[in-house]
């Protein structure tokens, strides 16, 4: 592999890390506060994705579209954790489990008949489109470009909340001992469902910024929801930090094993994950 | 405790007569049983649900042809889960006794049904799954084809490509079946007029992770590109071709799936892409723009190639029972009458081969202004060898 | 006795009641012969799951793995156009599934919860690519098992399993065992430690006990009944398939063992007639049926707090 290609896909594996890390921090962000593990996460990404060509086709302005589609998903996971979630807190885990399940069989059911079963595709926002020369005979999309600054700017504004302010003080301790939290008169109820209706967001958006690099398809929740987890479970579940890093990890390691060794590169990211469980059984950055 | 039990004698009963068996020659007049096992959830719904809707609409305008049967159909949702397959087969074959099955759009789902129903009382016409075995190693007298072998849309696009001068070749698919037989298929034509494959990669199915592929195939270089895809995966890998500056670089080549069902989607992005395939929308035949027509009359939009496998299937079925006059009770005739028909087809007319695969043209197409437009014809009656058949 | 509530007495009665007159009553229609078959085969499966998920505490996703394996052992192992004995070469396939899994649990026990889980999830997509990549062993396409192994025993034979109801029986039978088998070990001191290690893993070490091995030989034991439940699925119709070992067929499996009533074991056996009766009713009722189960379930988890099991329990146990 020539300095050049390997230049090349090692920005492919980032950028592709950066995307999936805005997938998975929705559900390490739930889980870390919550205890929650949401198998409906990839539900969201999808929801994200359809909304943002629904309305697209009736805007006509990915901007309006993509700000509409987070508002509503947000009010979706409000929906969502103020009717379902929140009556299974004390509930057992695998009770949880199955309820997201439920919600998964109702999600792909309701998109089947909202929106049909047919592929269909996203145009790149034309102030975006274009590319930028690159190499000999490729150049790079520009929009994948501002793919991977607004997933490090989300970043940034996550660890931004979640260590500067007091929504995010609360989180984390919430996160450590939901009782005391109680106690001190904070109303965990809410902090819950805000989280909740955060993740789901995290989720859809991630959905809406992947939408014009990918076809959007019945199932793409599931075959997202995977990867998710390798990624959340590399990390260390409820560490954003880890997130970012293991999602960084499984995109540029994903990369290189597709172009050196296209028909094991599904198997790699496996080994990779059960060779980190194996050194830190907790994953890399374990509360 | 008496509510279960009443519950429970009405679950028996009802289960009892649903088991109940009503063994009825299908003579004149009598309903005509169709089986539909198609996916109608899950990323091949539309494939499933085209074929399904192309079927009726063949049974519909041909009803003069049935002879005063009725048709009765049943579908079941495959899901393209090749663990229900033998199951729902059964059903069709078993519990409702189906004249006919149609089905499926998955190869593992058809190979599923082909071990439930081959050699069975009944006649299995596959509206989609190109899977080579079904019309090779495990080929019957009972199992029919309306649509493709995997070899089929492939094979002449080596020709094709060693037309336009290209000496060298990168190709690329998805490890599975179809993907691999495509592939196969391509390079056997290919290489024969002295063509040279410089990298064959088989991604994991059905990984749509393409970006590093693609960035590979700039530092190759070769001159021009064979894939197969389709659906989701088609979109993805022509938007993303595109997205990288290659399209107009290093010319794209593929089997039709590429383009199927998928140019709304693809935009400009799929400008200048050529394909193989048994049909294109706007073929110059009378009956194609019929069929078009009644499926946008029937359905609000225009068809694909996956709803003219289905109405063939129908075709097939109408033709065969109108020349039987309305009696398939014997099954030897039914499969006699089928194997000698010539489909008058959207795609062309066609016959079947001896492993009753279609033998059909194949058209190279190039997408112009959102269309495939026929540019030739790039093998004329193509038929499958069918390697391994013993029919 | 091994069956110590009256609800658990009164369902399993009931239920092997109904089941042995089945094949009587039905005998003319193979295809619910056969449907009932592929519940009861399910039922084994989803009873394997219950074991480790609900007492020994292990909650595994890769449950499928074994499943998809029983079926995969005996086409590797037997020969294409003969028929073997179904006894002699069901104890080899379920040899080499014991053995497989005590690679396995050797390796993955090593981590718990939500790691373990998506360690067992991972370990059985990579034997599902391994399957589905593979070209001698079928790749996608799977394989089939053209003739069906005779069932004698020293020479005389009472089951012909290309007959529905004959292969029904088998599978009747395999209900039975799994269910006797797990309920013997749970009522064993071995079983009671399991449990122990499970409710209070420190105290149990604390008291002496190598937690780690009565964890692998229970993941063994619970890992081939899936394997004996998956060999009989793949002669019922006589296919194999790499699908048949997806995270998907484990997730349902999970979901089948929590409704009927996590841990209760006879309440697997509810939760898939449960499930598989709902998706009957519901796939034949709509297009639209997955909008039906997916609510079907969600009603279930908020409304049943202990699952079915559980429900009739509140119902029948005074």
């Amino acid at each position: 592999m020539s300095t050049e290609l390997f230049f090349v896909q090692l920005i492919n594996g980032i950028q592709y890390g950066l995307l999936l890390f805005l997938i998975a921090s929705g559900l390490t962000l739930v889980f870390g506060v919550m205890g929650i593990l949401n198998l409906a996460h990839g539900s969201m990404y999808m929801v994200g994705a359809y909304l943002v060509w629904y309305f697209v086709a009736v805007t006509g302005s990915f901007t309006v579209a993509a700000m509409l589609s987070a508002v509503v998903a947000l009010g979706l996971g409000i929906l969502i954790e103020r009717l379902l979630i929140q009556r299974l807190y004390n509930r057992n885990h695998l009770d949880q489990v199955l309820l997201t399940i439920g919600m998964i069989f109702v999600f792909n059911s309701l998109q089947s008949i909202l929106w049909g079963n047919d592929p269909y595709g996203v145009a790149v926002p034309d102030a975006l489109s274009g590319a930028v020369p690159f190499t000999d005979n490729s150049s790079y999309p520009i929009y994948r470009i501002f793919a991977a600054l607004i997933c490090i700017a989300i970043a940034v504004a996550l660890y931004f909340v979640v260590s500067k302010t007091r929504l995010g003080m609360l989180i984390r301790a919430g996160e450590s001992n939901r009782e005391m939290v109680e106690a001190l008169g904070v109303n965990i109820k809410s902090l819950y469902t805000i989280v909740f209706a955060i993740g789901v967001m995290l989720a859809a958006v991630s959905g809406i910024i992947a939408a014009p690099m990918r076809s959007i398809v019945p199932g793409m929740g599931e075959s997202v929801l995977i990867t998710c987890f390798v990624v959340v479970v590399i990390g260390g579940m409820g560490s954003i930090k880890g997130a970012f890093v293991g999602a960084l990890l499984v995109g540029i390691i994903s990369t290189f094993a597709a172009v050196l060794m296209p028909t094991m590169s599904n198997m790699i990211i496996y080994i990779f994950m059960i060779l980190v469980l194996l050194v830190k059984p907790q994953g890399l950055f374990a509360k | 405790m008496s509510r279960i039990k009443s519950l429970a004698g009405a679950v028996l009963a009802t289960t009892l007569t649903a088991g109940l068996s009503t063994s009825v020659l299908a003579a004149a007049g009598d309903p005509v049983k169709i089986g539909i096992m198609l996916p109608f959830s899950g990323i091949y719904a539309q494939l499933g649900e085209a074929g399904r809707d192309g079927l009726k609409l063949a049974l519909k305008q041909q009803a003069e042809q049935l002879h005063g049967s009725e048709v009765e159909y049943i579908e079941l949702d495959t899901e393209a889960k090749p663990s229900r397959a033998p199951e729902l087969a059964s059903s069709l074959l078993n519990q409702h006794e189906a004249d006919f099955v149609i089905g499926p759009v998955h190869s593992g789902v058809a190979m599923g049904m082909i071990k439930m129903l081959r050699g069975k009382d009944t006649i299995m016409i596959i509206p989609n799954a190109g899977a080579a075995a079904a019309t090779g190693p495990l080929c019957a007298p009972n199992i029919f084809r309306t649509s493709f072998s995997s070899w089929q849309p492939s094979y002449p696009m080596g020709q094709v490509a060693l037309d336009k001068g290209y000496q060298k070749v990168y190709a690329i698919s998805w490890n599975y079946g179809m993907g691999r037989e495509s592939l196969d298929a391509f390079e056997e034509s290919f290489t024969a007029g002295g063509g040279e494959i410089v990298e064959k990669v088989l991604l994991p199915f059905p990984s749509t992770n393409f970006q590093p592929h693609i960035s590979d195939i700039a530092a190759t270089n070769p001159d021009a590109v064979f894939t197969f895809f389709a659906g989701g995966g088609a979109i993805k890998f022509v938007k993303d071709y595109d997205a990288m500056g290659l399209r107009g670089k290093i010319p794209l080549l593929g089997s039709g799936f590429l383009t199927e069902g998928t140019l709304q989607a693809q935009g400009d992005a799929a400008e200048g892409v050529m394909t193989g395939l048994h049909y294109a929308e706007q073929l110059d035949v009378p009956k194609n723009q019929e069929f078009r027509e009644a499926f946008n009359t029937e359905y609000g939009h225009y068809p694909d190639i996956y709803a003219v496998q289905g109405y063939d299937a129908g075709q097939a079925i109408a033709s065969t029972i109108n020349q039987l006059e309305g009696n398939i009770s014997d099954k030897q005739a039914v499969i006699n009458t089928m194997e000698k028909l010539t489909i008058d087809s959207p795609r062309g007319e066609f016959t079947f081969s001896k492993a009753h695969n279609p033998i059909q043209n194949i058209y190279l197409r190039e997408v112009k202004d959102g269309v495939n437009v026929v540019q030739s014809v790039a093998a004329e009656a193509l038929e499958d060898p069918a390697r391994g058949c013993k029919l | 006795m091994i069956f110590e509530k009256r609800t658990e007495r009164i369902f399993l009665t009931i239920f092997f009641l109904i089941a042995l007159c089945i094949p009587l009553f039905l005998e003319e229609n193979s295809f619910f012969v056969g449907k009932i078959t592929t519940v009861l085969i399910l039922a084994v499966f989803v009873m394997s799951l219950d074991f480790l998920v609900g007492r020994v505490g292990l909650v595994t996703l890769g449950h499928a793995l074994f499943y998809g394996l029983g079926g995969y052992l005996f086409v590797i192992l037997t020969p294409e156009y003969e028929a073997v004995n179904f006894w002699i070469y069901a104890f080899y396939v379920l040899g080499i599934s014991a053995l497989v899994a005590l690679i396995v649990g050797v390796v993955v026990l090593r981590t718990s919860g939500i790691y373990f889980i998506m360690i067992t999830l991972a370990i059985s997509q990579m034997a599902y690519y391994f399957f589905f990549d593979s070209l001698e062993f079928g790749g996608n396409d799977g394989l089939f098992i053209f003739m069906k192994p005779e069932t004698s025993i020293l020479g005389v034979n009472f089951l012909n399993l290309d007959n529905p109801s004959h292969f029904y029986y088998l599978a009747l039978l395999a209900v039975l065992i799994t269910l006797l088998v797990i309920k013997i070990i749970l009522r064993s001191r071995f079983g009671r430690i399991v449990e122990a290690s499970r409710l209070n893993p420190e105290r149990t070490e604390a008291l002496g006990y190598n937690i780690f091995a009565f964890r692998l030989i229970s993941y063994v034991i619970g890992s081939t009944l899936a394997a004996y439940a998956g060999l009989l699925f793949a002669l019922q119709y006589g296919y194999v398939n790499p699908q048949f070992m997806t995270w998907e067929v484990s997730g349902t499996a999970l979901v089948m063992a929590i409704l009927g009533g996590m841990g209760t074991i006879y309440g697997a056996i509810l939760g898939t007639i449960t499930y598989e009766g709902l998706l009957y009713l519901f796939e034949h009722m709509s297009e639209d049926w997955m909008l039906f189960m997916g609510g079907a379930i969600i009603l279930m988890v908020l409304l049943l707090r202990k699952g079915l099991a559980g429900y009739l329990e509140k119902l029948l146990e005074k």
